[in-house]
């Protein structure tokens, strides 16, 4: 018997046609963070600020097209990071890219979006480098970086000051993790504590992923110019694990600790316990928690974002913030849906151009890109209730 | 600085010394290099972690209950060695030495996503024993108590694995069967068994080396294991692979290589790696073996 084929390629051609129906108009926005790993819990934050921004600009019906948050995940890792900007360039539907999370992966990411002319807008990378790369002669690309948070410049400044000012030290001991990062910090603490007329008694670097700095604290310790305290450049798990150490050979509190925001989140409390307590941690901004414009920013996110491990991270606002004003760059564009995929360049054009007043206060970009916003703010650190404590 | 420097580097020897004796039982006994000893490490701290989170009620801070997470932790990372020897050598034991190095790394990498993807990513807090005391040495060197634990405690698996080896039938057989697996079979000896029950104690002791190390720190990642395997890795190749005293002489030497190296050397934190392992090659240089590589005939 012959069964006929037709009905059956009717039906085929039925489902093929529902699946492949015109579909919704799309812009999207790649956030390019770690996801996974250490930096995981800050790069997760990051995507919940971004795509709450996102969710907001659809609500408000603001473009004939709907935005996106498309999530990449450079683990933190450089190489990563490259293989990630790589899969974005060659996405036609993404716009812009709001990430990476840290310096080591925005400097070589920043190149492969430039070749593309993507715009990058960083949310937390701090390191100078991240947007003075883009002065040297070699810089073939357009000026495609920016970024919403202050440079380490005002990072390791700002504690140079609070160490020899505030709180009166003279001698300190440097200790950084070899990143760009972590290195870019130390060395302008170093160099803004030593014009302040402070000394720098001993330099070192440790490896990320090493557990053991007993030996090196020890020499910090006994050393004969006698340091009172460390500065550390680089992130929380070593920052924690130096702190515990610290404790355990009976240095502080005699000896103070100050790092950067790479160590000022919750996850310290895991990795150094009560060990924490009395650490001084400085960052960029001011915490949001004291930022009258975002107390509506904060309700939002509480009522959005309610699932375990879901609460609010120190740099989700930047993610919000920078989300934000990509898309008032958008709005400049004026665009139609008959234009997708959008101009990259034009986005870079438009991102330039930039005045906007959000909750981190009234953000303009000079001519590397970096934000006009300098504030740097230090906090001490709570275990008993996992909290920072702003210093006025 | 000098006694604070030593407290430092027995603390830090002692972890290494007890995860290179995994590596170096195994490999006396079948010249097969673990590659899996430091994921067996790391499950062992977190075997300790989910029984102190989920059975609250015998497992605990206390003496008694961290007692017994530990003595747990040991028991079950050696079930897991024996499992790894079971399914992912013993059937290649007939094949060339690269299949079961390939199927160590394999084992490695499987274990190790294993716990990122279906546990967890990030460093996870470990429970401290209660009770911590910190005092003062003469010389102004601070010890916790749980240092002193930790060495006592490594030194006392030692001891009871040497008297395992050197004084036990079931150590008379590991011996033959480091010496030769298919004469001591002929011997009447049970060789499968031999080696499963070598796998065992190997493991138990990265079991313990993983809480030891957990405790040490005070917090526990999927990829905990692998500096500290590399570590004990090259202190097993030091000390000269398969001698268990060779593993423990490597260990404590490693430790305090790191440390005086770290110590002394003006910026020596970042040279520390450099100085080890260069001294680990100029060893190697002179005696291909290992310190006590070639001294003793049998290799376990």
């Amino acid at each position: 018997m012959r069964i006929s084929h037709r009905p059956v390629a009717l039906v085929f051609a039925a489902v093929l046609g529902a699946a492949c129906r015109p579909s919704e108009k799309v812009v999207k926005i790649a956030v390019a963070v770690p996801l996974t790993g250490d930096m995981g819990t800050e790069g997760q934050g990051l995507r919940r600020g971004v795509t709450m921004a996102l969710e907001e600009i659809n609500a408000s019906h603001r473009y004939p097209f709907r935005l996106e948050a498309a999530p990449f995940d450079d683990r933190a890792d450089p190489k990563e990071a490259v293989n990630v900007a790589n899969l974005i360039v060659s996405d036609p539907e993404i716009l812009a890219v709001v990430g990476p999370y840290n310096s080591g992966c925005g400097i070589p990411a920043a190149k492969v979006y430039a070749r593309s002319s993507v715009a990058m807008v960083s949310p937390a990378a701090t390191n100078p480098e991240v947007t003075a790369q883009q002065l040297s002669p070699e810089w073939t690309g357009p000026k495609n970086v920016f970024r919403v948070v202050p440079t380490d410049d005002v990072q390791g400044e700002a504690a140079a000051r609070f160490a020899y000012r505030r709180l009166g030290k003279r001698r300190m001991a440097l200790v950084h993790d070899k990143t760009p990062y972590g290195q870019g910090i130390a060395e302008q603490f170093q160099k803004t504590f030593t014009a302040l007329g402070g000394r720098v008694v001993t330099v070192d670097g440790i490896s990320v992923g090493d557990k053991d700095f007993k030996a090196l604290l020890t020499k910090i310790k006994s050393d004969a110019a006698s340091a009172e305290g460390v500065y550390f450049g680089g992130l929380y798990t070593e920052a924690g694990l130096i702190l515990k150490q610290m404790k355990e050979l009976a240095m502080t509190p005699r000896l103070i600790f100050i790092s950067g925001d790479g160590s000022k989140t919750p996850g310290i409390f895991d990795v150094a316990g009560d060990a924490a307590d009395g650490a001084y941690l400085s960052i960029v901004g001011i915490p949001v928690e004291d930022l009258p414009s975002a107390r509506e920013f904060i309700v939002r996110y509480k009522k959005r974002w309610t699932a375990a491990g879901e609460e609010l991270r120190p740099f989700d606002h930047f993610g919000y913030e920078a989300t934000m004003i990509v898309s008032e760059a958008l709005a400049r564009m004026a665009p139609t849906p008959a234009q997708l995929p959008l101009d990259r360049a034009a986005m870079i054009a438009q991102l330039r151009k930039t005045d906007y007043m959000g909750m981190l206060g009234r953000t303009t970009f000079d001519a590397k890109g970096d934000t006009g916003n300098k504030i740097v703010t230090m906090t001490v650190a709570h275990s008993r209730d996992r909290s920072f404590e702003s210093i006025r | 600085m000098l006694a604070q420097q030593i407290v430092n580097a027995l603390t830090l020897g002692a972890i290494y010394a007890l995860i290179a004796l995994g590596y170096t039982m195994v490999y006396g006994i079948l010249e097969l290099i673990n590659f899996a000893h430091s994921e067996v490490l790391m499950l062992g701290a977190f075997v300790a972690l989910g029984l102190f989170r989920f059975f609250p009620g015998a497992f605990g801070a206390g003496l008694w209950g961290f007692a017994l997470i530990f003595a747990a932790s040991m028991f079950l990372a050696g079930l897991v060695n024996v499992a790894i020897e079971r399914f992912a050598y013993r059937p290649l034991r007939g094949a060339s030495r690269l299949a079961p190095l390939i199927s160590a790394i394999g084992v490695s990498i499987v274990l190790q996503n294993g716990v990122f993807l279906g546990v967890n990513t990030q460093s996870l807090p470990f429970p401290q024993p209660s009770g911590i005391r910190s005092f003062l040495l003469p010389g102004g060197a601070a010890v916790s108590s749980l240092q002193i634990l930790i060495l006592t405690a490594a030194l006392a698996l030692m001891g009871l694995l040497h008297y395992i080896i050197q004084y036990t039938k079931v150590g008379k057989a590991m011996r033959a069967c480091a010496d030769d697996v298919a004469t001591a079979g002929l011997m009447g000896i049970n060789s499968n068994s031999v080696i499963a029950l070598t796998f065992f104690i190997g493991g138990a002791l990265g079991g313990a080396a993983g809480v030891l190390y957990g405790a040490n720190y005070g917090s526990i990642k999927y990829n905990m294991g692998f500096l500290p395997g590399m570590k004990a890795f090259t202190a097993a190749v030091l000390g000269g692979i398969g001698n268990t005293r060779g593993a423990l002489l490597g260990g404590f030497l490693l430790g305090l290589l790191e440390v005086f190296s770290a110590g002394y050397i003006p910026t020596g934190a970042q040279w520390r790696d450099v100085v080890s392992f260069g001294v680990l090659i100029a060893v190697l240089l002179i005696r291909p073996a290992g310190l006590l590589g070639a001294s003793t005939g049998e290799k376990v």
